[in-house]
């Protein structure tokens, strides 16, 4: 079974290695590598001054950054599984005559290899240029870190996912695991509570001082043992030399093994979870059979999210187009990740709050607000991409419909736009009932007002160029931009990348200096009209936005000319 | 009415279909066939307008008289079966898809699967909600790519009435696969393709005839014999 893994490892690589070297005939991916080789020259050799990069330059509290690595994970990480099979793993490996522990044996020794070459390039990074044979036990120190992380994701998406699928049934089976680990939430949350004065106390005195007494509070009593076994993961890549490393092996090494063992329980309490689910199932259909339930197909599907508004028959098809992507985003997205960030922006402003003046609660509030909306204007567009970044994978499916470029393009642009636009506007909006509520002198409610008009009237043209921008990446570099969910990997893919983001950087300077001096122009008629200060924003704001609006025309119309000449065939293949 | 004269698709220098000339009048079904490879759906796909032809004319109509059915469903993952309807619907401009729709869900067995996402579909079912998308429109010309695919056997008699009933009233119909049978059951007339290039066209008898070293040999047996496979 080892001597399987291996093969499949080592001429995965090999296969890939030499695609990728024929690849390079093309012109674009050779520059795409040469730049890429550039990079990694350039983050591992370049001469650095004070580059030591020795046990020093580690941060010391690597089982606090572990804690605060695993604790994201929990609350923030998907139900997606590591160690997902692929199509081609599930057809070879569950019809082979292997049992469940082999078969996630194999797949764990397979991912083996990307967590060493990961903790390679890791240790190469920040060895400055100076990477000595000594720097073997950082190799192998980060790479048992790396596997432990691994597996208890691993662990943790299995919980999710038995929950979100089986529901009752997962919570009594996976009642140990939830006890113990909201017991020790709650020990550790009652703890700090407890010690908070001592460590606010450090904090007025100074970060390093505050830093140093958290360190110290997690490192003594319960805290103490329930951080140990992170810190146990963590001290062998801490280590100085090699007799030390050597000593702080075993207990990392019975921390791996603690997480191997608990991955391979819940993997196969998963697999009875959803026999035990699959069992009342059937009886649920034998029930319907009989008359005793509604047949499943007249109960809302699971996996379909209500409609966001119905499409009526008739109509631009630019506008369905964007409907499906709006659809598309409100069914993609979770919820959870919308209910933590309001609730982490309640608990933040509540801390300002404490002990602070009057209003301090608030302003923070306003702020974070203001920061959301400016975050979801710069780098919203990057992360929805239910628009060509996905759609272009149905090329031939685009290409069939009776249809003008045009409003394709167009349509596919607004479905992120939209949403983004409606995130933006929600968060400002905010931000501005937040600051009704204080007093900010220099800063009066009406000027306010004006500042909310202005951002609120430049956001969604913001927000098109910027989609804009990289949709037509898409268009007209597909290979070079990453279509669907996935990532595509390889040197010359970092060059593609980075060739990408500056051409993208360089099309935005292009689209907002003339919409910039048009607002500038705005901003000075408006003042020699005898606007006041901050209203003048409002004219530069519409001027900056006709101007984008109308680029954005220009480059619809050439997209979905681009669009209407292509040929997914050779853009694609197949 | 489907005309295409001198086809021809290079890539680079591979010549995907080199020349090709055949008709298709309304009410008649098209068997294309021919081996792996042989430029089958480059044809398709580029009377379809999804790749352009180098060389040659093609003469099928507006694009919504026309409805192209890929051997792999091509599906928008967050779409449920009836919203990819609606959506079609709208593309293609049915200003009464409200009321075709559940005919059409009924007529492929589909109408309990309306509120489903596509990845909680069987195979099959994908591929009759991919051809649902098609017919609804009710297009004139019909280009079908391995329609069968996925289906199960009462699927796949469906599947068949549903093609020749839309040829019965009036559509031009295409239909590209391997399964010969299919192709001898449902096709009024076959165009042989290999490498690119025509090899035969005409009814079985037709082509059976003008080659009688062919006669009294199986569908398998001259398909073989005309491709050289």
């Amino acid at each position: 079974m080892i001597s399987a893994a291996l093969y499949l490892s080592r001429r995965s690589l090999a296969n890939a290695t030499r695609r990728r070297l024929a690849r390079l005939r093309q012109p674009k991916y050779l520059i795409g590598f040469a730049l890429g080789v550039l990079y990694y020259y350039w983050l591992i050799a370049r001469p650095r001054s004070g580059a030591a990069g020795g046990a020093a330059g580690l941060p010391g509290a690597g089982g606090e950054v572990l804690a605060i690595l695993l604790l994201m994970n929990w609350v923030f990480g998907s139900s997606r599984s590591p160690f997902a099979f692929t199509p081609a793993e599930t057809h070879y490996l569950f019809t082979a005559p292997l049992t469940r522990r082999q078969v996630l044996d194999f797949k764990l020794l397979r991912s083996q290899l990307p967590l060493f070459l990961s903790s390679l390039l890791s240790v190469l990074i920040f060895s400055g240029g100076h990477f000595t044979p000594s720097r073997i036990v950082r190799v192998l120190g980060l790479w048992l870190v790396f596997s432990a992380l691994q597996m208890h994701y691993g662990v943790a998406a299995l919980v999710r996912q038995s929950l979100e699928e089986h529901g009752v049934t997962a919570v009594r089976r996976r009642l140990g695991v939830i006890t113990v680990l909201t017991g020790v939430a709650v020990a550790v949350a009652l703890i700090l509570r407890r010690q908070l004065p001592e460590v606010q106390a450090a904090f007025a005195a100074g970060p390093a001082a505050g830093l140093d007494a958290l360190g110290a509070i997690l490192h003594r009593g319960v805290l103490g043992v329930i951080v140990w076994p992170l810190s146990a993961l963590v001290r062998p890549l801490l280590a100085p030399d090699l007799a030390t490393f050597a000593a702080r092996l075993p207990a990392a090494f019975l921390v791996v093994g603690l997480h191997y063992v608990w991955l391979v329980r819940s993997s196969l309490a998963f697999e009875e979870v959803a026999v035990e689910s699959a069992e009342r199932m059937a009886r649920r259909i034998a029930a319907w059979r009989s008359g005793r339930r509604p047949p499943p197909s007249e109960r809302r599907s699971k996996g379909a999210r209500r409609s966001l508004g119905r499409l009526a028959p008739v109509g631009s098809p630019a506008r369905a187009i964007a409907w499906k992507n709006v659809q598309a985003e409100w069914r993609g997205s979770g919820v959870r990740l919308p209910v933590i960030i309001v609730l982490g922006v309640a608990a933040v402003a509540w801390v300002a709050s404490l002990g602070a003046a009057a209003g301090t609660g608030i302003q923070v509030l306003a702020t974070l607000l203001l920061v959301f909306a400016g975050m979801a204007v710069v780098f919203g567009p990057y992360i929805l991409r239910n628009d060509l970044r996905a759609d272009l994978l149905l090329w031939d499916l685009l290409k069939s419909y009776p249809l003008r470029g045009a409003d394709l393009v167009a349509g596919e642009v607004l479905g992120p736009v939209a949403v983004l636009t409606g995130v933006a506007w929600g968060c400002l909006l905010a931000a501005f009932a937040a600051s009704l509520a204080i007093d900010l002198p220099g800063f009066p409610v009406l000027d306010r007002l004006a500042a909310l008009l202005a951002t609120a009237i430049a956001a969604p043209a913001f927000l098109v160029v910027i989609t804009l921008i990289q949709n037509a990446a898409a268009l007209v570099f597909p290979a070079w931009v990453t279509l669907g969910p996935g990532r595509a990997a390889g040197v010359e893919m970092i060059g593609q990348r980075m060739l990408t983001m500056i051409g993208s950087l360089l099309l935005m300077l292009l689209a907002f200096l003339p919409a910039a001096v048009v607002a500038a122009v705005a901003v000075a008629i408006a003042g020699v009209a005898g606007v006041d200060g901050v209203w003048r924003a409002v004219p530069g704001a519409i001027g900056l936005t006709v101007t984008l609006g109308f680029e954005g025309m220009l480059a619809v119309a050439w997209l979905g000319r681009v669009f209407e000449r292509s040929d997914p065939a050779a853009e694609l293949g197949g | 009415m489907i005309e295409v004269r001198g086809l021809t698709k290079l890539y680079g220098s591979l010549v995907a279909v080199e020349d090709l000339s055949f008709s298709v009048a309304p009410g008649e079904v098209l068997g294309l066939v021919g081996p792996n490879g042989a430029g089958k759906t480059t044809t398709l796909r580029s009377l379809v307008g999804i790749v352009r032809p180098t060389r040659g004319t093609i003469s099928i109509g507006a694009k919504r008289q026309l409805a192209f059915m890929p051997d792999e469903p091509r599906l928008f993952e967050y779409l449920t079966v009836e919203e990819h309807l609606r959506f079609t619907g709208r593309l293609y401009g049915v200003r009464d898809s409200d009321g075709r729709i559940p005919a059409l869900l009924r007529e492929l067995e589909l109408a309990e699967k309306a509120g489903a996402l596509p990845d909680e579909l069987s195979r099959g079912m994908k591929q009759k909600l991919a051809i649902a998308c098609g017919l609804l429109h009710e297009p004139k010309a019909l280009l079908f790519d391995e329609p069968l695919t996925g289906l199960d056997p009462a699927g796949m008699r469906r599947m068949k009435q549903t093609i020749v009933e839309r040829a019965r009233q009036g559509a031009a119909v295409i239909l590209s696969s391997h399964l010969l049978h299919l192709v001898e059951e449902v096709c009024t007339r076959v165009l042989v393709i290999h490498r690119g290039r025509l090899v035969a066209i005409g009814t079985i008898a037709e082509i059976v005839g003008s080659r009688p070293d062919l006669q009294g040999r199986s569908l398998e047996e001259v398909f073989l014999a005309l491709t050289g496979t």
